[in-house]
């Protein structure tokens, strides 16, 4: 049998889960190897607009170039793996949800005509086409994204972390930032992965790996930071900075504006 | 009439196409157009903590993350009359170095060098140059293996705050260190092997203007003035009379100029002003290579790029073992008490000058955002050269002219997601 066919396609962000890739320097030829390259902008100028067995997606769904590119590529590709935070839930920009997007292009940009092809948010690959498999972080983990490879070219199907990252910092002995310091750590509604690396670096959880899909329970950690003192409108504001599509997150900052 | 457009430019970071108009003998157009999605960073930024912005600014770009996260964090301590000490300012330094690497590397062997060989991607290429490829993820690795000590991660690291690091390397961490850096420095000499044997295109040649950081004793990232090759020396906080943003309407960048001129950021300029500065071996490679460094030609900026790697890679050791002989400290970070204020800072990101200007609150929080990043600096002078270009090269096959325009672009290293998320249209 040959080869799976795959491409590594953007849409809107920075390019970390790609850098993150070229990052690996020790196994990137091995690992790149497993498939035949169809397309991948960044790193390559080959040219290629048929079907691929792989579709890797980084990127939020932000302009209609983006939604355009997305629904081309769900058509041509049998498995799609959404990469990174900005692909998963929307990314960094996705905190602007909820806000006017003429009152985001005149603080900006000093103009209210949409010049960019702005959809008026930005949205994760789920909301506008079926997702097989999300990877997430902001980057993401190379080692996570080396072990979904092998097992998709295997033909095994991917596990991926369901539990937070407080359960990293149990089994790195890691004292808790919450209980102990007080400090609004976001891991107990943030996908584990990491290895707990912030709690590690004496820093909180800033929760860029974004929310843990369907299970993390935010109105728990809003209420245990409200308990340690901090003001609701501060814990939601860190909450959206990598989880604002998240839908209890939605209703708890919609509901406490009406 | 006669269009010719690049779509969605390869093996560059970011966006953008290509577009040239010509008419007849006169090249009515040709630049380079940018529709990467606008992101808001600056109104993501107002309101939020000082603690958290180097976080943020960070995911603004993926190659140049530590740029974004150290000149955050000096422009705040900046605003708040913060000093951190020796070994914090060494660290960063450090980190500014270790992006030039991996940055420079990543350039020079994966977005460049298949273009000269007649490659579409370093993969294929190492085929039939495994030597080359491999001396390049080697070095490359080095830098990434500086950010992974330091920051904790190659992309988006998690220690740098204003006021210092939230954990210090440990000595054992830095000595292997510079057992690495020093072992891979055979990836740089192989980068300016290969490039000095490669001839640079000389289809767009003119004067050019140039801009850098001031670094003050030795070659480096980081000052707070700014010299201009036409002699001119100017602080830091004079950088809206340096770069003049106008916006265009063929890009979400914006476009820079000097006194009414186009400029170039980035390894070139910094090599040009700078390179008495330069020391050890990268100084004897320049030396060398002197006569292949052609200020006119923007392609000297792959030539300029390698000789940066060769003394980042030798500069980087020196710091640490620097770091390793005074004994390093596990200390604190410097206790921030949030005041109101403004503060102004740049550094050298790997393609050219970053600038971060913030206002801050009483309570730290920041109430005006302004960055100024090197490929939105560039974009007028890319226009500029692909104008020359075009003219020079309009005979060929729009395959071929295609062709030569992107290797163009590709000299200048454009970081296009850096460049397009501060536009500002002026109704």
């Amino acid at each position: 049998m040959g080869k799976l066919k795959a491409g590594f396609y953007s849409l809107t962000g920075c390019q970390g889960e790609y850098l993150t890739i070229l990052g690996m320097e020790d196994v990137l030829l091995d690992l790149l190897s497993l498939v035949d390259i169809a397309e991948f902008k960044l790193a390559s100028s080959k040219e290629y607009d048929g079907k691929v067995d792989i579709a890797f997606v980084e990127g939020s769904v932000s302009t209609e170039r983006d939604l355009e590119y997305i629904k081309r590529i769900r058509e041509n590709s049998g498995i799609l793996v959404a990469l990174g935070d900005c692909a998963v839930w929307g990314g960094i920009q996705a905190s602007t949800t909820g806000q006017d997007w003429k009152e985001l292009m005149r603080s900006v940009y000093k103009t209210e005509s949409n010049l960019y092809g702005f959809l008026g948010e930005h949205k994760g690959v789920s909301e506008v086409v079926p997702v097989d498999y999300e990877i997430q972080g902001c980057p993401i983990e190379g080692k996570e994204f080396a072990r979904v490879l092998m097992d998709l070219v295997r033909d095994v199907k991917p596990e991926l972390p369901d539990y937070p990252v407080c359960i990293e910092c149990k089994v790195r002995e890691i004292p808790c930032l919450i209980v102990e310091r007080a400090l609004p750590c976001l891991g107990p509604i943030t996908v584990a992965g990491c290895d707990a690396r912030c709690p590690s670096y004496n820093t909180v959880c800033i929760g860029c790996r974004g929310p843990i899909r369907d299970e993390a329970n935010v109105s728990g950690e809003l209420e245990m930071l409200l308990r340690k003192g901090y003001d609701r409108e501060r814990i939601l504001d860190l909450m959206s900075l990598f989880g604002a599509r998240y839908k209890d997150l939605r209703s708890l900052i919609e509901g406490g504006k009406s | 009439m006669r269009e010719v457009v690049v779509e969605h430019l390869a093996r560059v970071e970011g966006h953008g196409d290509i577009e040239v108009v010509i008419e007849g003998d006169a090249v009515k157009r040709a630049v380079l157009r940018i529709y990467e999605g606008p992101r808001f960073f600056e109104r993501i930024l107002i309101g939020k903590s000082y603690y958290e912005v180097p976080d943020i600014t960070a995911r603004i770009c993926s190659i140049c993350p530590d740029p974004y996260q150290v000149v955050s964090s000096r422009a705040i301590e900046k605003a708040m009359g913060i000093r951190v000490d020796k070994q914090v300012e060494a660290l960063r330094e450090l980190q500014l170095i270790a992006d030039v690497i991996h940055s420079h590397a990543l350039h020079l062997f994966f977005l460049a060098l298949p273009d000269f060989l007649g490659y579409t991607d370093a993969i294929r290429m190492a085929t039939q140059y495994p030597d080359t490829v491999k001396l390049g993820l080697k070095v490359k690795r080095a830098g990434n293996a500086i950010k992974e000590v330091i920051t904790g991660r190659t992309v988006h690291g998690v220690v740098t705050k204003p006021g210092g690091y939230t954990k210090v390397p440990r000595a054992e961490d830095l000595e292997r260190l510079s057992e690495q850096l020093k072992s891979s420095i055979d990836g740089a000499r192989e980068a300016i092997r290969v490039f000095s044997s490669l001839k640079m295109p000389e289809y767009a040649l003119d004067d050019n203007l140039y801009i850098a950081v001031d670094p003050g004793e030795h070659y480096g990232y980081s000052g707070d003035h700014l010299l201009v090759s036409d002699g001119t020396r100017h602080p830091v906080e004079n950088y809206m009379h340096l770069t003049n943003e106008v916006t265009v309407e063929h890009s979400s960048a914006k476009h820079s100029s000097y006194k009414g001129s186009s400029f170039m950021t980035g390894a070139l300029a910094r090599l040009l002003l700078n390179e008495k500065k330069l020391y050890g071996e990268a100084k004897e490679s320049y030396e060398s290579l002197r006569d292949r460094v052609d200020p006119r030609n923007p392609f000297s900026n792959n030539i300029a790029q390698a000789i940066e790697l060769l003394y980042s890679v030798q500069r980087a050791v020196d710091i640490i073992d620097g770091l390793l002989d005074e004994g390093i400290k596990d200390e604190l970070m410097v206790e921030v008490k949030p005041k109101a204020g403004e503060g102004i800072a740049v550094v050298e990101a790997p393609r050219g000058l970053l600038y971060h200007h913030y206002k801050l609150d009483d309570e730290g929080r920041v109430v005006f955002a302004n960055l100024v990043t090197p490929t939105a600096q560039n974009a007028a002078n890319m226009d500029k050269y692909l104008r020359i270009a075009v003219r020079n090269l309009k005979d060929l096959s729009d395959d071929e002219l295609k062709f030569k325009l992107e290797m163009l672009v590709r000299a200048y290293d454009p970081c296009i997601s850096c460049s397009v998320h501060l536009t500002r249209i002026r109704v």
